[in-house]
């Protein structure tokens, strides 16, 4: 049967696009989250938009459970092959139109690298505002399958904000063209948006029209050093009020110490702090300026910060925001088992306190790395894994804690997966956070563009 | 011991510099401008030297349009003591620099004149070499180590294949190489404390030095594009190609 579905493939797609070896079904059958063995039939890598529909058409027809794959920078292995599934990569399918200036506007294939769209918007004197860590890996297809966040999130929005138009293969192999790039459009329910944050459950994404705009002028850089967890929602408060922010971060000490033993980067300052928080504005005059100084001697005075520091240069920007970035990598290695949950930003301080005593008393024995974009009520928590645990005991001991947090931030009203997405990782706590109701609609939802269940299986919903 | 620090307000190291239609220069309105990274470093040792307790005192100074009193601003965050603008709109070009730094000498008369080995707008590296030439001073260019002692500072300076340490008798003139140190961050408590520091301002004409450029830009171009890369097929193919096209082997 397996010789038989890869003559099959090679036939679309020719034979140096089906690849079978070990090193490549290693390599394409898991994601950055590492907590799953991968396990892929093989990897079909289309080179256009009517390849991508005779793949799926040909999987459909034989029963053939697909898993769409991007950059697989995601955390929540959406984008794993852990079942002898095939991966349908989108690698090859990278062309990027030129920029219509009148719409500000570009369409991009799936497999187009988010730093690509970055510096193609910057190149055109636009901007592609939706920022993470990852850009360098992650492709714009999966950002939108997952509704990628990151650091401008507070000022920019979400990937679903820039997304004007999506073309989508469905699992029978049509293409739909969903909403053309049109600002307007009130014909009805739009589809659109529910491809957007499906992570491959319902179709593969091929094509996406994005919206760009115009760019931040002087973006610049304060970190701020804090005493105690208490103080991170004050300073949040104090700054959200005074200036029009385009990021509000926070890490932990420990998580900054990580960044440091990897990186070959200045310490902000030498004062001892626990907490820090990094705090992006658009300094567009002498008076935002002149804001920023009062607003961190208001929080000085009422002893929230212990110490700060200004970018004066691009250079020095692009430094202090590495302190926050380089965290993920700096841990990767220390397979941590994270938890990204959020609640409404007004929330943020009960939020912290409740999370740090579960924490305290239910993990006692673990590192804990404390960082997220807490300007949106978003919380990276991560635990890592001692070298002397073996992986299967470590993730069940970090899932038997997974209750608590979970309850805490269902009585908040809050999120179980802020932005990372649901996958493998996050699929059966779903209901801490969407109602019975809905994950039965979102079930309906799924046969209908799915009868034969061949769309990512498994991750997201359990049919 | 008294350390003069000169820094200047340039384009931000990481804008991507475009020319002006007109080719008589470069973009600078609404660009990102910051203290020139060689400035930086300079005005990060005169730092470093105040808290040996080798230096007493650092006065930083700045020849440029009213807004390089930011740049001031920022180096008397840094740790200087006091500022001194000389303000004009004019290009100012290395020599009319350097003649204004003497006065400055003149005035304040410090034991040690520190500045970047050039700036990165205008690339010259001529300013500190000239600045010593016009009032006799030994100086110590590029330099990668300084280490003040017995009335004398030794400056270890980064050459073609090496290192060099030179004595110089104080008073002395050094320009800063990239690895002297690494600048810190500006505090946001001293940026506040700097607001009490004193920046005077003078003029050119006020020093008495004339600035009219020496030399003519005729024409400002952006250098030619890259051609993309290409892929070859084999090993074969690539050494072909390095022998015949690029002829590098
Ligand atoms: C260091 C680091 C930092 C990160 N920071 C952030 C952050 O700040 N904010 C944030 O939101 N995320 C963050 N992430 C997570 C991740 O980068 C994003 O989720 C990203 O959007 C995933 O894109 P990808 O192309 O790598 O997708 P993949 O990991 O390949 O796939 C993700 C999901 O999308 C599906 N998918 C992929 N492509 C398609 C397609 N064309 N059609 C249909 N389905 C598809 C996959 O099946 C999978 O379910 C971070 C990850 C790392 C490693």
């Amino acid at each position: 049967m397996t010789t038989e579905i890869i003559q099959a493939l090679e036939k679309i797609v020719g034979t140096a696009h089906v690849l079978t070896s070990k090193d490549d079904t290693h390599e394409y059958g898991q994601d950055w989250s590492k907590l799953f063995t991968p396990d892929a039939l093989a990897i079909v890598r289309p080179g256009t938009i009517d390849e991508v529909q005779l793949i799926v058409k040909y999987a459909n027809e034989h029963k053939i459970a697909l898993v769409p794959s991007g950059g697989r920078t995601g955390l929540s292995g959406g984008a794993c092959a852990t079942n002898g599934e095939l991966v349908l990569s989108l690698d090859r399918l990278n062309k990027i139109s030129k920029v219509n200036k009148v719409d500000q506007t570009v369409v991009c294939e799936a497999g187009v690298i988010t730093e690509q769209l970055q510096n193609t918007a910057e190149d055109n004197g636009l901007y592609y505002p939706v920022d993470f860590a990852s850009t360098g890996s992650s492709q714009i297809g999966g950002n939108i399958a997952t509704n990628a966040g990151g650091i401008k999130v507070i000022r920019w929005g979400m990937t679903r904000d820039w997304i004007l138009g999506l073309k989508v293969v469905t699992a029978n192999g049509d293409l739909l063209n969903l909403n053309q790039g049109l600002i307007k459009n009130a014909t009805g329910y739009d589809l659109r948006h529910l491809f957007i944050g499906s992570e491959g459950t319902l179709g593969i994404i091929v094509e996406a029209t994005i919206k760009l705009t115009r760019p931040p002028k002087d973006l610049t850089v304060m970190v701020l050093g804090l005493s105690e967890l208490s103080d991170v929602y004050p300073v949040m408060e104090t700054f959200q009020q005074q200036l029009n922010l385009t990021a509000f971060e926070f890490f932990s000490d420990k998580a900054l110490n990580k960044v440091l033993s990897h990186h070959d980067l200045p310490k902000p300052f030498d004062s001892p702090a626990e907490y820090y928080v990094l705090i992006e504005f658009e300094n567009e005059s002498e008076q935002t300026s002149e804001t920023a100084f009062s607003a961190f001697e208001q929080v000085l005075e009422n002893g929230h910060v212990v110490d700060g520091v200004i970018s004066q240069s691009e250079t020095q920007a692009q430094q202090l925001w590495a302190l926050r970035e380089r965290i993920s990598e700096s841990i990767s290695h220390e397979i941590p088992y994270k938890n990204d949950i959020s609640v409404t930003p007004s929330n943020v301080a009960s939020f912290l306190e409740s999370i740090n005593t579960i924490v305290k008393e239910k993990y006692p024995e673990f590192e804990i790395i404390w960082f997220g974009h807490i300007g949106d009520g978003n919380l990276h928590l991560n635990i890592l894994k001692p070298a002397c645990l073996e992986l299967d005991e470590f993730v069940a001991k970090c899932k038997s804690v997974n209750p608590n947090i979970f309850e805490t931030i269902q009585q908040l009203g809050g999120s179980i997966s802020a932005e990372h997405g649901v996958g493998l990782v996050k699929r059966d706590y779903l209901e801490y956070s969407r109602s019975h109701e809905e994950v039965l609609l979102m079930k309906q939802i799924k046969q209908v563009f799915d009868p034969n269940n061949i769309m990512n299986p498994g991750k997201l919903i359990a049919l | 011991m008294k350390i003069l620090v000169a820094v200047k307000r340039v384009i931000d190291y990481n804008v991507k510099v475009r020319v002006k239609a007109d080719n008589t220069g470069v973009e600078t309105a609404n660009v990102k401008m910051s203290m020139n990274p060689f400035c930086e470093i300079a005005v990060e040792e005169a730092v470093r030297l105040k808290e040996q307790g080798v230096a007493s005192e650092i006065i930083v100074a700045s020849i440029g349009p009213q807004q390089s009193q930011e740049t001031l601003r920022t180096a008397l965050a840094l740790g200087a003591d006091r500022a001194i603008l000389v303000k004009t709109d004019e290009e100012v070009q290395p020599l009319a620099v350097s003649k204004i730094l003497k006065e400055l000498v003149n005035k304040e008369s410090p034991d040690m004149v520190i500045l970047g080995k050039q700036t990165i707008d205008g690339d010259n590296n001529q300013t500190g070499q000239m600045l010593s030439a016009l009032l006799d001073w030994p100086q110590g260019t590029f330099a990668s180590k300084v280490v003040v002692e017995d009335g004398k500072v030794n400056v270890t300076r980064e050459i073609d294949g090496g290192l060099e340490t030179v004595a110089l008798q104080l008073p002395a003139v050094v320009t800063t190489d990239l690895r002297l140190n690494e600048p810190r961050f500006a505090s946001l408590p001293n940026i506040m404390k700097a607001k009490k520091k004193t920046l005077d301002e003078t003029t050119p004409d006020e020093l008495g030095v004339d600035i009219s450029p020496r030399v003519k830009t005729l024409k400002v171009e952006s250098p030619p594009a890259r051609e993309a890369g290409i892929k070859v097929e084999s090993v074969d193919e690539l050494v072909e190609k390095l022998k015949n096209e690029a002829k590098v082997i």
